[in-house]
């Protein structure tokens, strides 16, 4: 087990620069997770820290020792990827113990702990397959597999998950959490799926073309999104952006209708844009104005799209309503749900 | 390249000093790795193709004739008689008939068999091991039994005879025996083209003729309009290799009609084979292989220009 | 174009390919018959489909009037070590072409294309010039050695390269990371999975030097050094007319292996050519 530390990593290919410095430290026996946008860079900084990309500059260090020029096999890591990469010519075992073999383990020593891996994840019963008669799901189970068994000190996925329905996806999440929380090793995952990294992280990297946006726990990132990029990226249904008017403390939608009253926690008077999540909008008996546009029905929720100050927004409702589109209603929020963000940089308001 | 470059430049310029006294880079080593992965080859092939280039062409600047063992520089002579040679226009004449033939003849019968071998019918496997089945029996061998049969009291001959035709003599009269050999290439080597153009024909999405078909398009326009456009770069590259082949035909030539009646089989690389190591004249041979290494050059440059007018459709 | 076709139509897909099916069997047909018959019957009228009579003599001929068993040899051999040269350096060139960066790497392979453009028949003076101050005339390395590392490898290099390109590149990562270096990861994971190239880089150059006519005519000299292409047109009378019969039964001798082993092995066959690569 160890820590890695990534100090002003920077990625070119030829004249591109596709990451631009990031800082970031992981503790020890910490499951971090790098979210982003496709092309947002975050493979491109896990396959740094495997040692497969070259670092164009600053440092990358595993367990206190800079790494940079070290080939992946000397970093003591093991890697989990996207299409899970089985050797298709050997069977389950021989995949699971490769590694093991060209390090020179014993054949008792390797047996022992691809039986071992093999137990954590359900695997036993299918050593002597060969890749492509197992399902996604064990092929999965697989390329873990083959990343225990060397108990290495840091573990990567690379957007393990993303080749599994919908179903299955959600099964091996929590299995990865279990493992994680039975190996506490240290773990960087990348995905693009904010669920996945809501529900796994210890704590997110969000990243977006290359730069860091903004590092926390994943309810940090919820309750505090340090920009309209980190606002909008996390949470599903994604959160509501109205253009607003903050005058001595309230927030006035642009027909001078208002939202809420932050009192004295408000920023200085201004236009802001003003972020809110779909399930934080309250109906009420008064609020502002907003118009039913259309009513979905999702079984537990209701989403509601409505249009406020003539502006399309989200409403997500544990109650059933009866409202038909055309229909008017008052919604209103709590300050404390209320982000600001500044309407040029995009930073956070309040 | 230009990434691997600069990439490598970064880190580890190379103005940088005293690099050898730390370990190479990760990308150096795996350079060094690719270097001697190639080493074999890139030897063997300057030994083997650029080196004799070179010396062909400086041959090709000699009077050179072994038996006299003279080998005497005279600049341009060679060419100058290579344009002047009464027996040039002949075997460039024949070369041209033989390769326009050849890949006619091939492409369009690797085409027909292809199609016919994509039907859906029983035992069509049979079908497609036996039209293959020449690639694999031996050139010269593939060769004498066609020249036996083809003899003027041959095999072919004594079937015509029993219908009541009168064959000719077909590898003695000019016409028939350049048809002769053309034949018996395409026969040897059809199958090779008819197996890449069958793949590719399986390659084409039956989604598409699906929706050909739901669109009312008629099967011979769902071929042109869908199934060409979709092979035409297997087609293109098997038509490079097959013009390039057709250039090199030496064996049955040799062993069918060698270089007859007259001179009207005799193509360029069997003009130089006599000229060569029949005569001798190893200065002129030389000149000859200038000229078809120039033919085949400008041929394959040729055909890769047409590539991007068409080819219509690439990966 | 698969579509299902009415009975009528089937018959007559059948009978056109049987027709067309005349030139590509009928001559191996006539060889292995002709080769059997008497010598007064093979240029019998009219001809006789399947043997009247059958004279095996001509088998045992061609052994007395040539060293024939010492030639099927020699092109065994020869055959062997190219397509076993071939495979290792071609695979091991094709490999780098294709995965690994090196400075000039696109130079390089440029330059090594160039073998395809060059036909055997413009460099065999110099070559012949070369092998001669090595004493290597008349000596099989001519036969070996050219076609392992020059210009007729090329081809199986770009087969292999063509092929590595399209192998998924996690794999190689994945083995990276379990700590081959890059020898290993070639030799046990590209390699193991390019098969169905190797094999088809195997045909090709088995027989490509099976059928190989220019070359040994113009290196090899004494009988004993000669390979089948050869020796087959030397099975002629004192006036250098042929011996048919005689030159078909060692014809036969020469196609009728390869021939049954590529039945045999025909899925393998054409299946690995058609994955050559070639598909654009």
């Amino acid at each position: 087990m160890a820590e890695v530390g990534l100090h002003s990593v920077k990625k070119s290919f030829g004249k591109v620069d596709v990451i631009h410095g990031v800082d970031v430290d992981v503790a020890d026996g910490e499951f971090l997770v790098l979210v982003g946008p496709s092309g947002c860079g975050k493979s491109t900084l896990l396959r740094m820290i495997a040692g497969l990309e070259t670092v164009s500059g600053g440092e990358v260090s595993i367990g206190g020792r800079v790494v940079n020029e070290l080939e992946p096999k000397d970093r003591d890591i093991a890697m989990v990827f996207q299409n899970y990469a089985l050797y298709p010519h050997m069977n389950v075992a021989k995949n699971m113990g490769f590694s093991l073999e060209h390090r020179g383990g014993s054949k008792s020593e390797i047996a022992e702990r691809v039986a071992w891996a093999a137990d954590i994840l359900g695997l036993s019963h299918l050593l002597e397959r060969f890749p492509k008669q197992l399902s996604g799901g064990q092929r999965q189970r697989v390329a873990m597999g083959r990343a225990i068994v060397r108990n290495p000190q840091v573990f990567l996925f690379d957007e393990p998950l993303s080749n599994l329905d919908a179903k299955l996806r959600v099964v091996m999440r929590s299995e990865i959490k279990a493992l994680h929380q039975k190996l506490k090793t240290t773990m960087i995952y990348v995905t693009h799926d904010q669920i996945e990294a809501m529900t796994l992280a210890d704590r997110i990297v969000v990243m977006h073309a290359g730069k860091v946006e903004q590092i926390g726990s994943p309810l940090e990132l919820y309750d505090r999104p340090a920009n309209r990029f980190v606002a909008g990226f996390i949470g599903s249904p994604a959160m509501n952006f109205l253009p607003v008017n903050v005058r001595g403390g309230r927030v006035l939608l642009a027909d001078g209708s208002e939202l809420a009253d932050l009192g004295a926690a408000a920023p200085p008077d201004g236009d802001y844009v003003c972020g809110i999540r779909p399930e934080h909008l309250d109906i009420g008996a008064n609020g502002a104005a907003a118009r039913v546009e259309m009513v979905e029905p999702m079984g537990a929720d209701t989403q509601v799209t409505v249009s406020l100050a003539g502006q399309k927004a989200h409403l997500l409702l544990r109650d059933r309503i009866t409202s038909n589109q055309g229909d008017t209603l008052f919604v209103a929020v709590r300050p404390a749900r209320v982000h600001l963000f500044d309407i040029r940089s995009g930073k956070r308001g309040n | 390249m230009t990434a691997a470059s600069t990439d490598d430049a970064a880190p580890h310029g190379p103005g940088q000093p005293s690099r050898k006294r730390f370990a190479l880079s990760m990308r150096q080593r795996d350079a060094i790795a690719g270097y001697l992965f190639i080493a074999p080859q890139l030897i063997g092939i300057t030994l083997f193709v650029l080196v004799p280039l070179g010396l062909v062409f400086w041959y090709s600047l000699h009077e050179w004739n072994v038996l006299a063992n003279t080998f005497t520089f005279t600049g341009t002579a060679n060419y100058q008689y290579l344009l002047s040679d009464p027996a040039l226009p002949e075997t460039l004449m024949a070369t041209g008939i033989f390769s326009a033939g050849l890949v006619a003849f091939n492409m369009s019968l690797a085409l027909l068999l292809a199609v016919l071998l994509d039907q859906k019918l029983r035992g069509i496997t049979v079908f497609r091991t036996l039209f293959f089945s020449p690639v694999v029996v031996s050139l010269v061998a593939w060769t004498i039994v066609w020249g036996f049969l083809l003899q003027k009291n041959g095999g072919i001959n004594g079937m015509l005879q029993t219908v009541g035709i009168e064959g000719p003599n077909w590898l003695r009269t000019p016409t028939t025996a350049m048809i002769s050999v053309i034949v018996v290439q395409v026969f040897k080597n059809v199958g090779l083209n008819m197996v890449l153009f069958l793949a590719a024909l399986q390659g084409v999405p039956r989604e598409l003729y699906e929706a050909a078909r739901v669109d009312g398009i008629p099967v011979f326009k769902q071929f042109r309009r869908i199934t060409l456009p979709l092979i035409s770069p297997t087609m293109l590259l098997t038509m490079i290799i097959t013009i390039v082949g057709s250039l090199q035909v030496f064996a049955q030539i040799a062993i069918l009609t060698q270089g007859g009646p007259g001179m009207s089989t005799t193509v360029l690389v069997y003009y130089l084979y006599q000229q060569a190591f029949q005569f001798h004249y190893f200065g002129y041979g030389s000149t000859l292989s200038i000229l078809l290494f120039v033919i085949v050059a400008g041929l394959t440059f040729l055909q890769w220009q047409l590539r991007r007018r068409f080819v219509f459709y690439e990966n | 174009m698969r579509t299902e076709l009415s009975t009528g139509k089937k018959t007559a897909l059948y009978g056109l390919m049987c027709v067309l099916l005349i030139p590509f069997v009928f001559p191996t047909w006539w060889m292995v018959t002709s080769s059997v018959k008497p010598i007064s019957d093979i240029f019998a009228f009219p001809p006789d489909i399947i043997p009247r009579a059958f004279d095996f003599s001509t088998y045992s001929k061609v052994f007395e009037l040539q060293p024939f068993a010492r030639q099927y040899w020699n092109s065994g051999y020869i055959a062997a070590l190219v397509t076993l040269g071939t495979m290792t350096f071609s695979s091991m060139a094709g490999y780098a072409f294709a995965r690994i960066r090196f400075p000039g790497a696109n130079i390089i392979f440029m330059i090594v294309l160039l073998g395809l453009l060059i036909p055997a028949e413009v460099t065999i003076v110099p070559l012949f010039q070369m092998f001669n101050r090595l004493g290597m005339v008349n000596t099989h390395w001519p036969l070996i050695l050219v076609p392992i590392f020059g210009a007729p490898s090329v081809f199986a290099t770009f087969v292999m390269r063509q092929f590595f390109i399209a192998l998924p590149v996690e794999l190689e990562e994945a083995a990276r990371v379990d700590g081959l270096g890059r020898f290993t990861i070639y030799r046990k994971i590209a390699l193991p999975l390019a098969r169905p190239a190797l094999s088809a880089v195997a045909i090709f150059t088995f027989l490509h030097s099976w059928n190989l006519y220019l070359e040994p005519i113009v290196f090899i000299s004494t009988p004993e050094k000669f390979t089948l292409p050869q020796a087959l047109t030397q099975y002629t009378d004192a006036y250098g007319g042929a011996m048919w019969n005689i030159q078909l039964a060692a014809a036969t001798l020469t196609a009728l292996p390869v021939l049954i082993v590529f039945i045999v092995a025909q899925k393998q066959f054409v299946e690995g050519l058609a994955h050559t690569g070639l598909k654009g």
